[in-house]
């Protein structure tokens, strides 16, 4: 009530002018609108091509810091024709519905595990596919939409249209009719991201789907095979077997490549657990339609391969691939202003956010060798508009980045792996502390805690500075944040175990560790609060 | 079920037919100016958007109220289909709903309140109108 009465009475205060200058504002906006999208050479300090996290955060920062900018944003529709709108992969193909989909998923768990604790819940809980997509796809929308009316409001150009560069200073937008439109710009930021790749599978553009579709997927999934074993997979078959759909999971090699692997196995031995079915060192060879309208996937022993789960075939109603994501560059026409990209990703390398041509600058997942993560992004665009045009000099630092993987039993994790703590400072020199435990709200619902493991790798020599600190289990996300200001500040050893926990939580277990993998001791627990 | 059926199925063809008369939605600046700032009675411009929960139930409640009565009008626009309407009125979340009486702004409020307000805010926008006219 109080709200609405604050509304009016600013609103009172300017009624009669607030009108007149409404008028005068649709007027001035629509004229503006015409003038715009016919051709036009205009002036500005930055055009930011790609309307995602980094492309964003860049454009937002150098306006605060009085630069004239304009973004493009552009979306390609998928093979399958799934478009969305601006705000790029996070809110829209990633983070976003990704982590809805999950906390859903989680939730259909949690109402069985209710009645353990005395809830009455008639029937079985089912999902309604449909239900919950447009739930999420009506907050993606709204997401959009405060995104479009932020850029309005910091006072940004907005261009729906695919993006290249003339030269250095010209970047040329292709809107939908196929109008181009001329910006003349001192600057360019270059963050388009990626895309997902599709395997070379026979048949696998045409009826498979990617990351892309499967959050906006018009009909129930299915039966899946995903194909794939990184994160996006991963998580996808995660919340895909959790909502009841039957899950496979098809590996070219190892699951979470680059990632701490003895981590990486606790993630999938849950899943295991799940249902979910893996099948290892295999690439599929073909896919077909069916007489019924399902999917017969045929594959092989990837090759080179030794081992692994051997040829197959089986049908499914979805495949969806996650092999991997393409660097947005191919029709940049980078060439124009000489910028140097890697020959096979697409990736383009710089230092510090500058290509090799002084004023063309990239940021996000575009970056060669660089975290694909939105809040880097973010943050890499934030401080490059500071350099840019204010009179910060502070550069991004791209380690220590805290990440999670969004699997049923989520994997937290900052800093190195213990693969890449070896090989830069030798296992000699390196303390691992180690433990299972049992978070206390599993007990009841008699939940599997056996893959409920944290890892923490620190440097045996004085001050022990913690390189590395894992955790798989619930809210692993949560658990890891705080951890990675921590880690920012170089925590040590001695300075973790001397912290107090928080009782009873899961991420307390990082304060009681005590047994090292050196010991050869037993790492599962003896004893609550002993 | 089958008189639910039957209400929901009058209500329905009543709604639209009475739709004609004093609802309708607006989709660029041009129909505005004409059926809005230019109208005679005064207009509840209601701001609304498909992927708005609250929306879904503030429009269908603002149609309720507003279609029984003789002298005001009730203009629906769709935020995605007129980003100059939404900059001009400096529209930054919905459901958002604008008093406009003789093409000026007399009253407006954000988000979805409740029954008593919302009638309140049309009582107050006919009661102006009523006062002009003596």
């Amino acid at each position: 009530m109080s709200v609405l009465k604050i509304c009016t009475k600013s609103f009172a205060a300017s009624l009669g002018r607030q009108s007149e200058r409404s008028l005068k504002k649709i007027y001035r906006i629509s004229s503006s609108f015409r003038t715009f999208s016919t051709e036009g050479k205009l002036e500005y300090d930055l055009v930011v091509i790609g309307g995602g996290s980094g492309g964003l955060a860049c454009a937002k920062e150098a306006v605060a810091q009085g630069a004239r900018v304009a973004v493009l944003d552009y979306v390609q529709p998928s093979p399958r024709s799934t478009k969305w709108g601006l705000g790029g992969t996070c809110v829209n193909v990633g983070c976003i519905p990704k982590k809805l989909m999950h906390h859903a998923s989680l939730l259909g768990e949690a109402i069985e595990d209710a009645r353990s604790f005395g809830w009455r819940i008639p029937g079985n809980a089912e999902i309604d596919w449909l239900a919950m997509r447009d739930a999420v796809q009506d907050h993606i929308k709204s997401v959009n939409w405060v995104t479009r009316v932020s850029l309005r409001d910091n006072k940004i150009e907005y261009v729906n249209g695919r993006g290249h560069l003339a030269d250095a200073n010209t970047v040329v937008a292709t809107l939908h009719n196929k109008k181009e439109v001329l910006l003349k710009t001192k600057n360019v930021v270059v963050a388009v991201g990626a895309r997902p790749k599709y395997s070379t599978a026979i048949g696998a553009q045409e009826l498979g789907i990617s990351s892309d579709d499967i959050f906006s997927l018009e009909k129930p999934p299915g039966k899946t095979l995903v194909v794939g074993g990184g994160y996006i997979g991963l998580e996808c078959a995660g919340f895909l077997n959790g909502f009841g759909y039957p899950s496979t999971v098809m590996l070219r090699s190892v699951p979470l490549r680059g990632f701490d692997q003895q981590m990486a196995s606790m993630v999938v031995n849950e899943m295991e657990g799940r249902g979910v079915n893996f099948i290892c060192k295999c690439v599929p060879e073909s896919l077909s339609k069916t007489l019924d309208g399902r999917i017969l996937v045929k594959w092989n022993t990837t090759p080179g391969a030794s081992g692994g789960s051997g040829q197959g075939e089986d049908v499914f109603d979805t495949v969806l691939f996650a092999v991997g994501r393409k660097a947005v560059t191919d029709s940049l026409a980078l060439d124009k202003a000489g910028v140097e990209t890697h020959r096979e990703t697409g990736k383009i390398f710089t230092t510090n956010e500058q290509t090799n041509v002084p004023n063309i600058f990239a940021v996000g997942d575009v970056l060669h060798r660089k975290p694909e993560l939105t809040p880097v992004a973010v943050q890499a665009g934030r401080l490059l508009a500071r350099r840019m045009f204010g009179n910060d000099k502070t550069l991004m630092d791209y380690d220590n980045v805290a990440t999670t993987v969004f699997t049923p039993l989520e994997y937290g994790f900052v800093g190195l792996s213990e693969e890449e703590s070896e090989k830069r400072h030798g296992p000699e020199n390196l303390e691992v502390y180690h433990a299972f435990y049992k978070p206390t709200e599993f007990s009841i619902p008699q939940k599997d805690m056996s893959n409920c493991y944290i890892k923490v790798i620190c440097l045996r020599k004085e001050p022990r500075t913690v390189l590395g600190m894992h955790f798989v289990g619930p809210n692993a996300g949560e658990v890891i944040q705080g951890f990675s200001a921590a880690m920012k500040c170089r925590i040590t050893m001695e300075q973790l175990l001397d912290t107090i926990g928080i009782h009873p939580t899961v991420a307390e277990e990082f304060t009681r560790l005590t047994i090292t993998k050196r010991s050869g001791m037993d790492p599962n627990p003896q004893a609550c609060c002993s | 079920m089958a008189k639910f059926l039957q209400l929901a199925a009058s209500r329905a063809f009543t709604t639209s037919l009475q739709r004609l008369r004093n609802v309708f939605t607006v989709s660029d600046s041009e129909t505005f100016m004409e059926k809005v700032l230019n109208n005679d009675v005064p207009v509840i411009v209601n701001f609304h958007a498909e992927w708005c929960d609250p929306c879904k139930l503030l429009t269908p409640k603002l149609e309720e109220l507003v279609v029984p009565l003789p002298g005001i009008d009730l203009a629906i626009i769709d935020v995605e289909s007129c980003p100059e309407l939404v900059q001009a009125f400096e529209v930054k979340a919905v459901p958002a709903v604008i008093a406009v009486r003789s093409g000026l702004v007399v009253d407006k409020f954000i988000g979805l309140v409740d029954a008593q307000n919302i009638e309140d805010f049309i009582k107050k926008l006919s009661k102006q109108m009523q006062t002009n006219a003596t």
